[in-house]
Order: C-alpha cells, then structure tokens, then sequence
C-alpha cells in the first residue's frame, strides 16, 4: 500500500510538465555554471602560480626585511571546490584602491545558488498543489473512500515529492561533476567527496523543507490558485527577505561601535593624549628629582652638562636619576595609554563577534541561510574557512619571523659585521613558504553540524504541522 | 471599453486574496527596506563627520549619497577615505564592519525589492489574466460582447498595472516623505529628480513583468503551466543571466585580480624604498616612481576592466533586470561608472598635488596647506549618455515586445 501511493507520486510528478522543465533547466544550469566555475578556478590557479613567481623574482632581488612583512602577505590559493561553491572569497576588497566592482553588482551564481534558489522553487512548484490540486480534481476523495489512512497519503506525498527532488539533482550534479573532473588540472581529493556528498544529502534535506512548505500550505488551502500565491509569499520571505536582513537587524538590536571611530580613538589615545600624559608624568617625577637633588636647579647649557656629568660624580647621580625618572614617564603614559586602546580594541571586537552571532542565529530562521554556511563550511569557501586560514598565517608568520629572520640577520652580519641587515638586500629565495592546506574533514562537519541539525528540525516540524492540517481537512 | 475592463480588473483585484497578500508583501518589505537603509545611511553620516578631512589636509572624501538608501549600489567603495600621501593613494578607513554575515547575502535596498521581489509579484498580477478568464468561462462571454480583443487585452493591462503601481508609489512615497522629516537627510532638487526617476524606471521594469505574465498566460491553457513557465522564466531573468553574463565575459577579458595588483603595489614600494636607501641620495625621485608605476597599474587595469564591463555588460542586456540595476545605480550616482570616474578623479587630484606633496616632505614642512579634494556626481544628461538612456530605452523596448507578442498570442487564442 506504502509504495503503491509512492509510486503513485512519483509517477505523477514524473510524467508533469513542470517536472520536465524543472530537470532541463536544472541540468542546463549545474552543467553550465560547474563548466563556467571551471574554467574560473583554472584562471584564478594560473594567476596564483603568476603571483607565486613574481614573488620568488622580488624575493631574490630586493627583499629586505625591515619591510619583507607586507610582501610575503599569506595568499590563499584558490581551492578545487571552487568549481562548484563560490563562497565569501575575498572577491571584494574595500581596502585597496584597486577594486572589482562587478560582483557586489551581480554576485556570480554557483551551486549554492542553484540549490537554495532554484530547488527551493522546483520544491514549491511539484507540491504546491499536492492537497488541494487532488481535492479539486477529486481523486483525493476517491482515495479516502478506499479506505487509504491519512497519514500514509500525506507521509507518501512528502517521500515522492523529496525522492522526485533528489533524482534530477543528483543526475545534474553528476553530470557537473564530470566537466569539472575531465579538467586534468582540477585536483579533486578524496576529502572533497566526502564533503560534496554531505552538500548533496544537505540539499534533498533543503529541497525537502520546501516540499514540506507546499504540503502544508496547500492542505491549509481550499484552492491550488490561492496555496500557490500563500507558499510564493512565505518562499519569498524566507528565501529573499530574512537572510538579507539579518546582519541589519542584528546592527539594530546588539549595536557595535563603528570601526572608524574606534581607529581614530585609539589614534588619539596613542598620539596626543600620550604625549600629554608622558609631559605630565615627567614634570612630576622630575619634580620629585629636583627635591632630592637641588643640584639639578642650576641652570647650565649642554657643553656644561657634558663636563659637570664627567667630573661631579654627585652631579652624574642627579642626572642618572632624572634620566631615569623621564624614561619612567613615558613608559608608564605608554603602558597607561596602551591599556586603554587595548581594551577600545577588545571592546570592539567582543560586540562584533555578538553581532555576528545574533545575525547568524536570525538568519538562520531562514533555510536559505542555513544551506548557505553549511554549503560553504563544507567546501572550505566560508567563515570556518577565515578563521582556519588566519590560523595557518599564524603558525607560519611564527616561522618566518621568530625561525628564519633571527638566523639570516645572523648570517648576514657573519659576513658583514657594520652592515645594516635591515635595510639592504637580502636573497630570501629559501625563506619558508606560506602552505596552505585545506582543514581537515572532520573539522568543516563539526562547523555545518548546527544548520544541518535546524534543517532536519524544519522538516520535523513542518511534517507534523502538515500531518495535522491534512487530518483535518475537509475533502469534499 | 477600455475603461470598463480595466475598472473591472481593479475591483476583481481588490477582491482578491492575491492581492491581499501582494499588498503585504509590498508594504512590508518597502517600508522595512527604507527604515534600514536609512538607519545604514545615518550611520555612515556619523562615520563621514569622523572621516573628514579639515581643510588643507590631503585627503579625498566624498560624503554619503542619500539616494544610496535606495540604490545602495558600489556607495561602501566611494565613500572610503583616500589620503594622498608621497607614494600616492593610500586607501584608509573603508566603512567597513567586522560582520561577516553582511557579506553572505545581497543587499537589502529598495533597487532590490523592486528587481526580485515586485518582479515576481508583477508576474502574478500577470500570469493568470488569460487562461484564468478561460478556464472560468467568462472570456467567452466577454467577447461574444462588442469588444476587440486588443481593447480586452489592453484594458487587462491597465486594469493590472494600475492595482500594481498605485500601492507601490503609495507606499515609496510615504516612506520617502518619512525620511524627508529627518534633518539629517538632506536631499538637493536633482537628488530628488533623480529618485522621481528611479521610480519610473521601476514602474518601467514591473510593467514588463506584467506584459510577460500576460504573454505567457496567452499562450498557455492552463494557469497552473502558466505560473511555472512563469516562475523558471523569472529565475533565469533575475538570477541567472545577469550573473553568469559577468563569468562568461571574465572568460573572455583577463583581468589582473585585485590580490596581484595589492602584492604589485607593495613589491613596487619596498623595492623603490630599498634602492633609495641604497644609493642615499635623492628619495623624492624614487617616491615619483613609486607613484608613476601605480598610476601605470591603475591605468592598464582601468582599460582592461572597462573592457570586461561593457561585454559583461552587453552578455547583460540579455536579462532587463541587469539593464534595470545599471540605469538605476548609474542614475542614483553609485553605478560601476560613477565608480570608476571617482578613482580616475582621484588620481587625477593625487597628480596634481604629488609634487609640491614631496617638495614640503623633503623640506620638512609638515602643516603644508593643500587645495581640498571636490567632486560632483555626473549630471544626469552625462548619465543618459553614457547608458543609462540606452538601458531605459532597451527596457521598453522589451515591454513594446512582450505586450505586442502577448497581443500576438492572444489573437491566435481559442478562447473556448
């Protein structure tokens, strides 16, 4: 009975047009997008490489390492899984002069796009009409006249509408799959199967929230012509509206201090007040100078000061001591003033991260948003991915900097004792090479564990709250 | 008799669950989009009162756009702070957040609830008008009366398009009147023109989704077809093709990528550091290299990336909602153009002062007094020009074409 009403769906959904039209213009797509991201990765792999030698050629001629810091800048490479995921690439840059305006106007689409637009609609379009469309054609009353249980009908129209998904999803991804493969310079690791089956089984569980979407509202409605309009109206809100939100409403609710107020603060906590603050201290502590040694008092010139230090040993403690007092002035104003730009600093970075949190956690009403960081978690093109490359920087600036600098400057004043090693020329071809390796899998699943776990809740809720509205539905 | 269907189509609108729910959306997406952008747009206000420069320092920085509350378009490129310094522009202080969220999702401006949103509510004020009638009945019936089937189908339209435009300009415009109470917004007599323009060239874009509703639903028989050709037909006009049109034309344009040109810059003013040092004598030559060589860079990539723009924009053209964004941003003043126009002026201002900039630093003479950084948004005839008439023009063009085949397919219609 159980698969008769499966393959009763299924078949339905097969044989219809919007199924055809869902497949080909699926198919076209992933195909397209997956030879197009291709040749993309392959360019940007190119490029990497051209910057890679240019770097080698600055390295041999002209590194020097009072300023070797901003050219041997960790570079990300691009990663094989960009044929398929775009992800948060540092695409767009606000910081240097140089910027490439074109994808904040048209985001480039990739296969997260695909999904979270494209299988969302299709989702909608095959169950819009899953319950009221039999209602208005009649077989559903024929059905419960068969004596078929309610929940079988409703729990085999939310499996034939997610096995229905899942075919032409898998046969176009397949099929993408092979374009990018037959690339030979596409290094596809074993890893990122792992990672792309765990993007597959999250995109039936994304399509199937949909599917559960236009069950339930269609056994809410009397009519396929108004269900379709009450499901567009909530795909619209989840999919176009909530995730693009978020990040302002949580700007609203867990305010951060603007990044350009808290630079130029601790700009002037660092520059002038400092220097207010060290005048004050040394005039205070020489103050204090003076009274033990009146000697000080005298007021003589340089050359005079030069002699009475070199023949008045009593003289030479005062002066030591003033000495002494100042550089005390200033490391305490330094050390005050560092303390409080230090905890501006952390201020500002604690309220982000809240920030960013409450704006993950609201966009995650969404399941666009949900699929999205998922998605790009698991292909190491998103966040998990910043953070894990911020680590790698800082085992290997730990390299370079406290490993391989100490030893050349050494090396360098062996051979040239009153050379300045910090200024001049130094061949650096053989200094350690930022790698960078992608996190390993376990890693990148721990991070989508949360948006996999709020999708399979959606689909739990969104089943029962289905289940009910179908059991109380009137069929006649 | 025009008349007469249209008032028909009204009322049968406004009746309808359809359009209760179209309502709703409208006005709760327009109003929040506004109420955030403009709490965007006041915070960056604050962010400029901080970046400013005081007069005689030199630095380039324009103030914030308030028609970027409606287009928000590349305005966080332009309002970043560029201070001309002997090595030439350094880029400070992008109003940049430590939220990375903000860039997973596009923003959320009224330039885009227009384009995806109301594109797909005009779809379904459209997509049933013919083989709804039809599957009623009540098409046959009309025409069985003294009316031609243009008058029908023209009446449709304007019936249609009045329920969809009156709550929508109701709606902008009493957010508009909203923000024009805050002091902190001020917008000039052409800004003001200009946003009456984006509302025509909006009312332009959702008319031709209207017309598409209607070309489908002519030449399908059932609505239930017509809403999904409608809604793949949407995707891949919204979505897809202004999208891939910019990864096809990258195939086709090589540009250096903004990492190559950041490493250049830095490898070019190290090493010319590093020679200065080396030979002691005469740094401002070797800080006139550093400048000439980025100035070169700036150029090469200018030209090659003007090139990928108008490719990816003419792939574009293909899709009215790329042609639709393009008019729309270049109109408000925070188009790719305008853009590019502002750095080139940037640049341009750099060279004007970069001599006497090494002169004073060779001199020492550190509260040296420069000319002050202006810039003007392009006046609107120069906007046309350069496409945004083109746009306007390519988009009624499609409208012309959807409705004059939607008659088409009407005409041919077996209304029984």
């Amino acid at each position: 009975m159980w698969r008769t009403l499966v393959a009763k769906e299924m078949r339905a959904h097969l044989l219809s047009f919007r199924f055809l039209a869902s497949f080909v213009i699926l198919f076209v797509l992933v195909v397209g997008t997956a030879a197009v991201l291709t040749n993309d990765y392959l360019r940007k792999v190119d490029e990497y490489s051209g910057r890679q030698a240019e770097l080698d050629r600055y390295l041999r001629a002209y590194a020097h390492f009072n300023r070797i810091g901003g050219i041997i800048m960790p570079a990300q490479p691009p990663v094989p899984f960009q044929t398929l995921v775009r992800g948060i690439t540092a695409d767009v840059n606000v910081e240097a002069f140089d910027d490439d305006p074109l994808p904040v106007m048209f985001p480039l689409i990739d296969l997260v796009f695909i999904v979270t637009i494209l299988i969302s609609l299709i989702a909608l379009i095959l169950t819009y009409d899953a319950v009221s469309g039999e209602k208005e054609d009649g077989t559903l009353k024929l059905m419960l006249a068969n004596g078929v249980p309610r929940p079988n009908i409703i729990l085999a129209k939310a499996a034939g509408a997610g096995l229905t998904l899942a075919g032409p999803l898998v046969v176009s991804l397949a099929a993408g799959m092979l374009v990018v493969l037959l690339h030979p310079r596409v290094n596809w690791a074993g890893m990122n199967w792992g990672a792309l089956g765990l993007i597959v089984a999250a995109a039936v569980l994304y399509g199937m929230v949909f599917s559960l979407i236009g069950i339930l509202v269609s056994s809410l409605h009397r009519s396929s012509a108004s269900s379709i309009m009450t499901s567009l109206f909530v795909w619209t809100l989840l999919v176009l509206v909530v995730p693009n939100l978020s990040p302002y409403v949580a700007s609203f609710l867990s305010p951060a201090p603007s990044r350009i107020k808290v630079a130029r603060e601790t700009a002037r906590l660092t520059d002038t007040d400092r220097d207010d603050l060290g005048r004050k201290l040394m005039a205070q502590y020489r103050a204090e100078v003076l009274k033990q040694y009146p000697v000080l008092g005298e007021r003589l010139t340089e050359a005079e000061t030069k002699r009475r230090v070199a023949e008045d040993p009593l003289y030479r403690t005062a002066y030591e001591a003033n000495r002494a007092a100042v550089e005390r002035a200033w490391r305490e104003a330094n050390a005050i003033q560092g303390a409080k730009t230090e905890e501006l600093r952390k201020d500002l970075r604690q309220k982000e991260e809240a920030q960013t949190d409450l704006a993950r956690t609201i966009s995650m009403v969404s399941p666009l948003a949900n699929f999205s960081y998922l998605a790009t978690d698991l292909s190491s093109t998103g966040t998990r991915n910043l953070v894990h490359f911020a680590e790698l920087g800082g085992l290997w600036d730990a390299g370079f900097f406290r490993d391989y600098q100490p030893k050349k400057i050494e090396a360098f004043r062996a051979k040239n004792p009153t050379g300045d090693a910090w200024n001049t020329a130094i061949d650096m071809s053989d200094a350690p090479r930022f790698h960078y390796v992608e996190e390993s899998l376990g890693g990148r699943v721990q991070a989508a564990l949360p948006p996999f776990g709020v999708l399979l809740g959606y689909c739990v809720v969104l089943f029962a709250a289905a289940y009910v509205a179908f059991i109380r539905y009137d069929v006649r | 008799m025009i008349g007469a269907v249209a008032r028909k189509e009204i009322v049968s609108n406004l009746l309808s669950y359809k359009f209760f729910i179209v309502l709703l959306l409208m006005v709760l997406l327009v109003a929040t989009s506004l109420f955030i952008m403009h709490r965007d747009f006041a915070e960056r206000t604050a962010d400029y009162q901080i970046i400013r420069p005081e007069p005689g320092q030199p630095i380039a920085v324009v103030p914030p756009n308030p028609l970027s509350i409606f287009a928000k378009g590349l305005e966080n490129a332009m309002t970043r702070s560029f201070e001309i310094g002997v090595i030439g522009v350094d880029v400070r202080a992008g109003q940049s957040s430590g939220n990375v969220i903000y860039s997973f999702f596009p923003t959320p401006d009224f330039l885009y609830v227009v384009r995806i949103v109301l594109s797909l509510v005009a779809l379904l004020f459209g997509f049933d008008q013919i083989s709804r009638e039809r599957e009623q009945g009540t098409l046959k019936l009309m025409l069985s009366g003294p009316v031609s089937r243009a008058k029908v189908l023209a009446g449709k339209w304007l019936g249609n398009f009045a329920s969809l435009a009156v709550p929508f300009l109701l709606v902008t415009l009493l957010g508009t009147a909203v923000l024009l109470f805050d002091t902190n917004i001020r917008f000039s007599a052409g800004q003001l023109g200009r946003f009456a323009l984006l509302l025509v060239l909006s009312l332009l874009y959702l008319a031709f989704f209207l017309s598409l509703g209607m070309l489908v639903s002519a030449l399908t028989r059932r609505s239930a077809t017509s809403v999904i050709v409608l809604l793949f037909v949407w995707a891949l006009l919204v979505f897809v093709l202004p999208n891939i049109g910019t990864l096809v034309a990258r195939q086709f344009v090589a540009v250096p990528s903004v990492q190559a040109l950041n490493e250049k810059r830095e490898q070019t003013w190290t090493r010319e550091v590093l020679l200065g040092i080396a030979k002691g004598a005469d740094v401002g030559e070797h800080w006139k290299t550093i400048s000439r060589e980025n100035d070169r860079m700036e150029e090469d990539f200018r030209l090659k990336f003007e090139r990928l723009v108008r490719l990816a924009r003419n792939i574009n053209r293909l899709s009215p909602a790329a042609s639709f964004l393009d008019a729309a941003t270049e109109i408000a003043g925070t188009g790719i153009d305008e853009e590019s126009r502002l750095k080139a002026e940037v640049v341009r201002y750099k060279n004007s002062i970069i001599d006497r900039l090494i002169a004073d630093q060779l001199a020492g003479k550190r509260d040296a007094v420069y000319p002050s950084f202006q810039y003007r948004t392009r006046p609107l005839g120069e906007v046309f020009a350069a496409g945004a008439l083109f746009n306007t023009a390519w988009l009624a063009v499609f409208n012309i074409l959807a409705f004059a085949l939607a008659y088409a397919g009407f005409a041919r219609a077996d209304v029984r």
